[in-house]
């Protein structure tokens, strides 16, 4: 009978092996070179995020991919939540995806890594008037790790219907006039005024970066929480009396459940969120479309709009892949100023390049002048870690939402912070 | 699996007394019939499948407890040894005491309440009559065949926050302060709802475990005691109780076991949530390990984790293994 012990070591063993994963056996990541004629019959895997693709883009690129190389464009649709243990994984392979978005705040920590291919060469023949704010993320030590591929701006996406019942007219200019306008939606009564559930951090760090404050500080030569600053504090309560007005859970994020989702039912006045994220409601309730409308998250006064998260995305090269010029090729094709254009109008993104701007005229999802009032994280690669699930940013807004102050909530995860921050690599 | 591995230690142990023992002893007898090595071979394609399933892994794991192991390490392929770091650093930190706490606390609740509610559906089982029982039978075979997650699931839309059944229902029978509750916002509170998914899955394992068990008792020992004036409480106490207790000592053993590796019904509720608050060690190591991507720390914890389950299931292991020699 030591079936018992057996049994235990053999139950537990099971679960610690959900955390042996890895492999430290050699592979070459030399790459071969093959010339452009070989490309024929080759296919190419590219990795991009949930929502970045829009189907015409998708299918006007893989055929002229198909055209210009012979080989075959393989689209695959991540989602964010989970997506660096995924990347991390897929690096570590011996055939990983040949070509990868990764998000702009996450970048220099794969930079760091070793995994990303370097671009400089490509940078040199295409990336000459690539918008230094965006390509900031790709650079590490002096390299090029990446290419900047767009910035995603965050506007207030509201139901022109919901307004108009509440007797509204106007879309507001001032952070007082929106905060007028909720409250007259909510005495109505019919509908929620805006839908903001407790971790939209995202938008969090623009009401931080339009306080003049960021998440992190630099101490001596290492970086550190900045969560106790009183500008963060005070972002922090303008998020409080936004999410005051909403319903939506004080400790999920805005993608459980998807806002726009929720706001397509048409029982919701706003929601802030990308540009595209209009089409997803829409491909919830088709009968929404006509009621959608979109303005600037409005700031302090009219003439500076509040600050926001510049979201952006970059496309990097696995260095384990073994079609390193095939990825190029793509990358030279999707950067074009044609698909970076199309892009650009179909996704409300603002593209890498100023002079595509002007796709972008009497597009009201991307109407915002970014730039100028948008901000990042700090492009360092220990950020990253931070936004590991449980993220302590994610906590810190709960327990504020929940009741504690500001001050007593930094206080709460700040070693949690510094920890990951500090982490070795 | 493991019934096998454990013919493995014993065998040799009933061959070396095969000569001087007793013919009609089960072991040796056994052995004598099957003759040279036709058992090994028997038991070989178990044994390989669990060196390759279980062994791999765990050697592997335990080499991995013993590196710095990072997203650049494991895209670069890298192999850093760093001796005991990780399990200094684990050791050392108030968050896993923390976290060893409350695992044990976890285990005992669940265990506990699914031994109690368990027992009592089994002795219900066993008094019903046949259609009530076929009936009852149903509901727990389908409740322990229900997938882990898929019952997750299920119990997340239950307890729901804004369209959940479970806040409609409270707050139509008057407890309107349940609306719009959020089940998952304390630790008490999600632990609650943890707690009633894993009770719920195991009973089926018990109740019918111990239903088997109760049928085996002869019903003359109850007209016995009966004829002695025993009531249901002292009938059950003096005799149900005695020829159950090895079933229960078997029964909360692999219960144990079950509840303290729970970790799908944990982390799919809250991820561990809130604040970290209902990471039990599982969990623990998997947020550690993948989820910050420490995968040498992580494997440091969940080997940690595996000499913590054994000091749980010690008493039992040590009953079990003096029982073996006793039988030697």
């Amino acid at each position: 009978m030591k079936r018992g012990l057996i049994a235990a070591i053999g139950v537990v063993a099971l679960l610690a092996g959900a955390t042996a994963c890895g492999s430290d056996d050699k592979t070459d990541s030399s790459s071969k070179k093959t010339g452009p004629d070989s490309y024929k019959g080759q296919t190419l895997t590219v990795w991009a995020m949930d929502g970045s693709t829009p189907p015409g883009w998708t299918k006007d690129l893989t055929a002229a991919f198909k055209k210009k190389t012979g080989a075959t464009l393989k689209f695959q649709t991540q989602k964010w939540d989970g997506i660096q243990q995924k990347i991390t994984t897929a690096l570590s392979e011996s055939t990983p995806p040949d070509v990868i978005e990764v998000g702009n705040t996450q970048t220099p920590a794969y930079a760091a890594t070793g995994g990303l291919a370097d671009l400089s060469d490509l940078k040199q023949e295409i990336g000459g008037d690539w918008v230094d704010a965006l390509n900031k993320s790709s650079v590490f030590d002096g390299k090029q790790y990446a290419a900047p591929w767009y910035f995603a701006n965050r506007v207030v996406i509201y139901n022109k219907k919901v307004w108009a019942d509440a007797g509204i007219t106007d879309t507001p200019k001032t952070r007082d006039e929106f905060f007028k306008d909720l409250d007259a939606i909510k005495k109505k009564g019919k509908a929620e005024p805006i839908y903001m559930p407790g971790q939209n951090w995202y938008f969090f760090d623009g009401l931080t970066i339009g306080q003049g404050a960021d998440l992190v500080k630099k101490e001596g030569d290492k970086y550190v929480s900045n969560l106790s600053d009183p500008k963060v504090a005070a972002a922090m309560e303008l998020y409080k009396k936004y999410q005051s007005y909403s319903k939506a859970p004080k400790d999920k994020d805005e993608a459980t459940p998807q806002q726009a989702e929720v706001f397509a039912k048409g029982k919701v006045g706003a929601f802030i969120g990308m540009g595209w994220e209009a089409g997803t409601a829409i491909a919830a309730n088709k009968k929404i479309e006509g009621d959608i409308g979109y303005f600037t998250i409005p700031g302090e006064t009219a003439d500076k709009p509040e600050g926001v998260f510049l979201g952006g995305s970059n496309f990097a090269v696995a260095a384990g892949s073994k079609k390193q010029d095939l990825a190029k090729e793509f990358l030279k094709l999707a950067l074009s100023d044609q698909f970076e254009g199309q892009l650009a109008k179909e996704n409300g993104v603002i593209p890498n390049k100023e002079s595509l701007n002007s796709n972008l005229t009497g597009n009201g999802a991307a109407a915002a002048p970014a730039a100028a009032g948008g901000g990042t994280t700090p492009l360092i690669p220990e950020w990253a870690a931070v936004e590991n699930a449980p993220n302590p940013i994610k906590s810190y807004m709960t327990a504020v939402l929940n009741g504690k102050s500001p001050a007593d909530a930094a206080k709460a995860v700040e070693a949690e912070i510094n920890k990951r921050l500090s982490q070795k690599s | 699996m493991s019934v096998q591995t454990e013919k493995v230690d014993s065998v040799p142990a009933a061959g070396v007394r095969k000569n001087d023992a007793p013919p009609g002893g089960p072991a040796a007898s056994s052995t004598e019939r099957a003759g040279g090595s036709a058992p090994y071979l028997l038991l070989l394609p178990a044994l390989l499948a669990t060196a390759v399933l279980l062994g791999y892994p765990l050697v592997k794991n335990g080499m991995l407890s013993f590196q710095n192991l990072n997203p650049r390490q494991l895209i670069l392929h890298l192999t850093e040894w760093n001796g005991v770091d990780n399990y200094k650093e684990v050791l050392g930190s108030s968050d896993f005491w923390r976290v060893v706490e409350r695992s044990v606390l976890f285990t005992a609740a669940n265990v506990v309440l699914i031994m109690l509610l368990g027992m009592l559906v089994g002795l219900l089982l066993a008094r019903l009559g046949k259609k009530m029982r076929l009936l009852l039978m149903l509901g727990l075979v389908l409740a322990w065949a229900m997938p882990m997650i898929a019952a997750t699931t299920v119990y997340q839309w239950l307890f729901a926050q804004r369209f959940g059944v479970v806040n409609y229902v409270l707050d139509s029978l008057g407890w309107h302060s349940m609306a719009d509750f959020n089940w998952t916002s304390s630790q008490f509170s999600t632990f609650s709802l943890v707690t009633l998914v894993i009770v719920w899955q195991s009973i089926p394992f018990v109740a019918i475990n111990l239903y088997a068990a109760s049928t085996t008792i002869p019903k003359e020992l109850y007209e016995a005691a009966s004829l002695d004036g025993a009531g249901s409480w002292k009938s059950f106490t003096s005799v149900t109780l005695p020829f159950l207790k090895p079933f229960l000592l078997a029964t909360t053993f692999l219960e144990v076991i079950w509840v303290f590796k729970s970790f799908a019904q944990l982390f799919a509720i809250n991820g561990g949530g809130p604040d970290r608050l209902t990471e039990t060690l599982p969990v623990y190591a998997f947020v550690e390990g993948v989820g910050n991507q420490h995968f040498g720390m992580g494997a440091a914890i969940s080997f940690l984790t595996i000499i913590v389950l054994l000091a749980m299931t010690g008493y039992y292991l040590r009953t079990v293994l003096k029982q073996e020699e006793d039988e030697l």
